[in-house]
C-alpha cells in the first residue's frame, strides 16, 4: 500500500467502505452504550462502547472515529432516551478522534502491525484525549448548553474521563493485539488492483 | 425491548408526521436553539408546552416517554442536585446574583438559599424543555426524513447516509447482541448482578469480540452493493423521503421562520439592549442588589489553582 500523506491520515479516505463502516461504528456505539454500560454517576457509564471509536480509528483513521463516536451518542441518546446531551457527543467524538489516530504513528491493525511501542502512544493518546475532552470541551459545552453547574459537571467529568480511560486501555490494548493478530495472519494474500 | 423504542421507521398518520424530513430538521433546529438561548423561565414554559403540544398531537406510546422521562430525572435531577447541594451550595449566588438563606446546617458548610432552589428549578426547566423537543422530533421523524432533511440544511450528503444507514442497521445490531448475549449467558457467562463489576466488565468484553466481528464483517458487502448500485458517483443526490412542500410544510416552515425571528430577536435584546445583570432571572433578586460571582470564585478548580500560587 502506497504511504499516505498525514493529512490523508487525519482524515481517512472517505468511500463508501468507509461510510458503510463508520455507520456500522456509530450503530455499534449506540447499542453498547444503550444495553451494554455499567452506570457510574450520573450522566457517565463504564460503557464497552468506547472501544468502537478504537476499532473504527484502526481501521480507517481519527476523522472516521470521531464521526462514529458523536453520530453513535447521538442515536445513543435518542433510543436510550435520557434527552439530548450534544455536551457529550462533542465530547465523545473529540476523544474518540485521539483515540483513533493509531494510524497516524504507524500502528497499522490492518496490516498486522500493533507493538508494545505503539500501545505506550495509545496510551498517552488516551489519556490526553480524554482530559481535552471531557476535562475542557464537554463542561464548557454543558455550561453553555443546559446551564449545568461547573463544579458537579468537573466532578461528572473526571468520573467520565476514568471511566473511559479504564475501558479503553483495559480493553482496548489487548483488543488491537487481537485485530492486529487476526490481520497479521491475512497479509501474505493481496488483493489486485 | 422493542417497546423502548421511541424512534419509527415509518411515518405515523398524524398531521406532523407529513411533514417533509427538511421542516421537521428545521423546526428542531430552531427549537434546540430557542431553548438553548435561554434561562428565562418565562420563555422555556411556552417553549416547553409547544413541545408537549406537538408530542400530544401525535398521539405516541406513552410508556417508554415517561419511562425515560423519570428515568432522566432521577438520575440526573436528583442525583445531581444531590451533588449540585454538596459540591455547590452557592449555585443560587453564582446564578442568580444574590442569596436569601432559609437553612443552614449545623457547621455551616451546608446551607440552602432561595436562590439555590430557584437555579435548581430553572435548570430542570430548561432539561426538561429540550427533553420535550428531542422526544418531540425523535417521534415524528423517520431515520430517512432525518437524513434528508438535514442534507437540505446543508450536511454533505455522506454525513447524512452514516445517520440513516446507522440507524437501518441498529435494530440488526441490536439483535445479534442479544443473541450473542444469550448464547454466552447460556453457557455460563455470568452478566447480571451477580457477578462483581469487574467480572462483569470482562464479560462483556468476551461479548464484544463477536460482535465487532460479525458487524464489521457486513461491511464491505454493504459497501459494495452500495458502489454497484452508483453511490457516492455524484455530488449530490435526491432522497426518496423527501416530497414537495405541501400545505402543512408551507405553514409549518413559516411558524418556524416566525419562531427563529422572535429568538433572534430575543437574543439582541437579552445580551445587548436590556441584559439583566445576572446569569438567570430570578424572581427573588433585586437588580439593583445583583452582585456578579467570577468564574474564579465560583469554580472549584480555578479557586484551587489560585491558592497554589499564592
Amino acid at each position: 500500500m502506497a504511504e499516505k500523506s498525514l493529512g490523508q491520515k487525519l482524515l481517512g479516505v472517505w468511500n463508501t467502505k468507509t461510510i458503510v463502516a463508520v455507520a456500522i461504528g456509530a450503530a455499534l456505539f449506540g447499542v453498547l452504550m444503550v444495553y451494554g454500560g455499567i452506570p457510574v454517576t450520573t450522566n457517565t457509564n463504564l460503557t464497552t462502547a468506547m472501544v468502537i471509536p478504537v476499532v473504527v480509528g484502526a481501521f480507517f483513521g481519527p476523522l472516521p472515529a470521531l464521526v462514529s463516536a458523536g453520530v453513535g451518542n447521538v442515536i445513543a441518546d435518542l433510543i436510550g432516551g435520557w434527552g439530548m446531551w450534544f455536551d457529550w457527543s462533542i465530547g465523545n467524538g473529540i476523544a474518540a478522534f485521539f483515540v483513533g489516530l493509531l494510524p497516524v504513528y504507524g500502528a497499522y491493525v490492518t496490516e498486522g502491525v500493533f507493538n508494545w511501542k505503539h500501545a505506550i502512544i495509545y496510551a498517552i493518546c488516551v489519556v490526553v484525549g480524554n482530559g481535552i475532552a471531557f476535562g475542557v470541551v464537554t463542561p464548557i459545552f454543558t455550561t453553555l448548553f443546559y446551564g449545568g453547574d461547573l463544579n458537579v459537571t468537573f466532578i461528572q467529568a473526571i468520573a467520565g474521563s476514568i471511566s473511559n480511560i479504564a475501558v479503553e486501555l483495559v480493553v482496548g490494548i489487548p483488543l488491537m493485539f487481537i485485530l492486529a493478530a487476526r490481520s497479521k495472519s491475512r497479509t501474505n494474500l493481496k488483493e489486485e488492483e | 425491548m422493542n417497546n423502548r423504542f421511541v424512534i419509527n421507521y415509518t411515518p405515523g398518520p398524524t398531521y406532523l408526521h407529513q411533514l417533509s424530513g427538511f421542516t421537521k430538521v428545521l423546526l428542531f433546529i430552531v427549537m434546540t436553539v430557542a431553548i438553548i438561548s435561554t434561562y428565562d423561565v418565562r420563555i422555556l414554559w411556552p417553549l416547553f408546552f409547544i413541545c408537549l403540544a406537538q408530542m400530544i398531537s401525535m398521539k405516541p406510546n406513552w410508556k417508554p416517554i415517561i419511562f425515560m422521562f423519570l428515568f432522566t430525572f432521577v438520575t440526573v435531577t436528583l442525583l445531581g442536585n444531590v451533588m449540585l447541594f454538596v459540591v455547590s451550595p452557592d449555585a443560587g449566588l453564582n446564578n442568580c446574583g444574590t442569596e436569601t438563606i432559609i437553612w443552614t446546617s449545623k457547621t455551616g458548610r451546608f446551607y440552602i438559599s432561595k436562590e439555590w432552589l430557584w437555579y435548581v428549578f430553572a435548570v430542570f426547566t430548561k432539561r426538561t424543555a429540550s427533553f420535550a423537543s428531542v422526544m418531540a422530533f425523535a417521534l415524528m421523524t423517520t431515520p430517512s426524513e432525518f437524513a434528508s432533511g438535514l442534507n437540505k440544511c446543508g450536511m454533505p450528503y455522506k454525513v447524512c447516509t452514516i445517520i440513516s444507514l446507522a440507524y437501518r442497521t441498529i435494530p440488526d445490531i441490536a439483535n445479534d447482541f442479544i443473541d450473542i448475549r444469550n448464547s454466552m449467558m447460556m453457557r455460563g457467562v455470568e452478566l447480571g448482578k451477580k457477578a462483581s463489576l469487574g467480572k462483569r466488565l470482562k464479560n462483556n468484553v468476551t461479548l464484544l469480540v463477536p460482535l465487532i466481528m460479525s458487524s464489521f464483517g457486513k461491511v464491505t458487502g454493504i459497501a459494495n452493493a452500495m458502489d454497484l448500485r452508483g453511490y457516492g458517483k455524484y455530488k449530490k443526490r435526491t432522497w426518496y423521503a423527501e416530497h414537495e412542500p405541501t400545505k402543512a410544510d408551507r405553514l409549518v416552515r413559516g411558524l418556524t421562520i416566525a419562531l427563529a425571528v422572535l429568538t433572534a430577536c430575543y437574543i439582541v435584546w437579552s445580551k445587548a439592549i436590556d441584559p439583566w445583570p445576572a446569569k438567570i432571572w430570578c424572581p427573588f433578586s433585586d437588580p439593583s442588589q445583583i452582585r456578579n460571582v467570577s468564574l474564579e470564585e465560583s469554580f472549584f478548580l480555578f479557586r484551587w489553582l489560585k491558592s497554589l500560587f499564592q
